[in-house]
């Protein structure tokens, strides 16, 4: 039986990398499913929750944009699933305390900031980061 | 004087011992982030290989719109530079090195007639390039021992503006690539337009990647990709300068206790002799005043 390996990785570490029967993302064009044998494709990610479904249950990832691959993987009769994120977390490692504290100083940024500017869109990319961990914590 | 040399002797002795609990304690410091940098390299592979791959995979996809993106245009008008070297120093050829290999590089270009921006990373850098009267476009400082994910993104924002522009058609890293624990050597390398080693002629139909799906359609893709792939493989850069910063630094400063024991023992040598010099001196100073004394009775 055909199997899919996924891995989630980020510049910083390997996030998580195994064997899964789905992986869920959304990319810009919508959301979509890895299952095993999928064609190779590769896309973009935007800023939601990926989940990937495994036999001991779901594993959910906040990730923060970035880019998906799916294509052969080594063995014979794999497919791999990769998602790059350049900022991604687990959603059972989101301290909702600072993410918290990140929207209201994100909110208080904007506010202050001079619209067009680099800062506006840095303020509102932190934003956006602290909202989804929040919704993403909080399912 | 005897005893005064061996009083100037002794002084150096202990500066010399001083100097050494210093070299020792940066040694040891070094070699303690070493392992840190070097498993920050390990856990960022996967990350860059798989940017690579997606690049591959996109351009393959596209080989005609990949060709105008990813192929450097005939005519460079400005280029810039980006240049990567340590905080501190104390740290053996590591500044040096990519200092000089930037400086280079500055002046081939100059001489084809390109311009050059320079983007400096690390204070040494700066200084450097500043005292020798070149304008530094914009220097970063203050997180090239334990880079983060985020300073990569800073630095590519600032290269890619121009970039995208048309302002500037070449991006240019020099930087010290860690090869081993025994090698670690300064590279000149293109970051943009981006080096994709495989890229096949866009005349040449490729059937074995043509089934490859894009989403969204492979130019807008490609076009998003390349900040993001800029970003990892300058990522990747500032922590092998890192793990080369720190590798250089323990070696260099292994080296000076190495001296600094050397010295202290040759010092040491050479104040026992003066000491002893002194002691045999004044013995015949006192059998000499004795003689004389008993040979006037």
């Amino acid at each position: 039986m055909a199997t899919l390996n996924v891995e989630i990785l980020s510049p910083e570490a390997a996030l998580w990398t195994g064997t899964a029967s789905a992986l869920m993302a959304r990319s810009s064009e919508g959301n979509f499913t890895v299952l095993p044998e999928h064609t190779a494709t590769v896309g973009d990610v935007v800023s939601s929750v990926v989940r990937v479904q495994t036999d001991e249950g779901e594993i959910a990832f906040a990730v923060h944009s970035g880019f998906f691959q799916v294509g052969k993987g080594l063995e014979p009769d794999t497919t791999l699933a990769t998602v790059l994120a350049s900022v991604a977390e687990r959603t059972t490692e989101i301290d909702v305390a600072r993410a918290q504290a990140a929207k209201d100083a994100a909110e208080s940024r904007l506010a202050a900031a001079t619209k067009g500017e680099d800062e506006e869109l840095l303020a509102y990319a932190a934003l956006e980061r602290a909202e989804l961990r929040l919704s993403a914590a909080a399912k | 004087m005897a005893g005064g040399q061996e009083r100037v002797l002794r002084r150096r002795i202990r500066s010399v011992q001083s100097t050494r609990k210093i070299t020792k304690a940066m040694e040891l410091i070094a070699a303690s982030q070493i392992p840190r940098s070097l498993a920050r390299i390990i856990a960022n592979r996967p990350y860059r290989l798989g940017m690579q791959r997606i690049v591959l995979d996109a351009a393959l996809g596209d080989p005609a719109g990949a060709k105008k993106l990813l192929t450097l245009s005939e005519k460079i008008d400005t280029a810039l530079v980006l240049v990567i070297t340590g905080d501190r120093g104390l740290s053996g050829p590591y500044n040096n090195a990519s200092l000089r290999a930037g400086e280079r590089l500055v002046t081939k270009l100059k001489s084809e007639g390109t311009q050059v921006q320079l983007f400096c990373v690390g204070k040494k850098a700066a200084a450097f390039f500043r005292f020798r009267g070149l304008d530094v476009q914009e220097s970063f400082a203050g997180f090239v021992d334990k880079p983060t994910y985020a300073d990569a993104q800073e630095i590519a924002r600032h290269l890619a503006g121009p970039f995208m522009s048309g302002e500037a058609q070449q991006v240019l890293l020099v930087s010290t690539r860690y090869l081993s624990a025994g090698s670690q050597a300064v590279r000149v390398e293109q970051l943009l337009p981006l080096v994709i080693p495989e890229l096949p002629e866009p005349t040449e139909p490729e059937p074995l990647h043509g089934y490859t799906e894009f989403e969204p359609d492979v130019k807008k893709l490609l076009f998003f990709l390349m900040p993001r792939a800029l970003e990892s493989e300058i990522f990747s850069a500032l922590l092998e300068g890192a793990a080369s910063f720190h590798t250089s630094q323990q070696r260099a400063m292994a080296a000076a206790t190495d001296n600094a024991d050397e010295l202290g023992q040759t010092l040491t040598r050479v104040m026992n002799r003066a000491r002893q010099d002194s002691i045999t001196t004044e013995i015949m100073e006192i059998v000499g005043g004795a003689e004389a004394l008993r040979s006037g009775k």
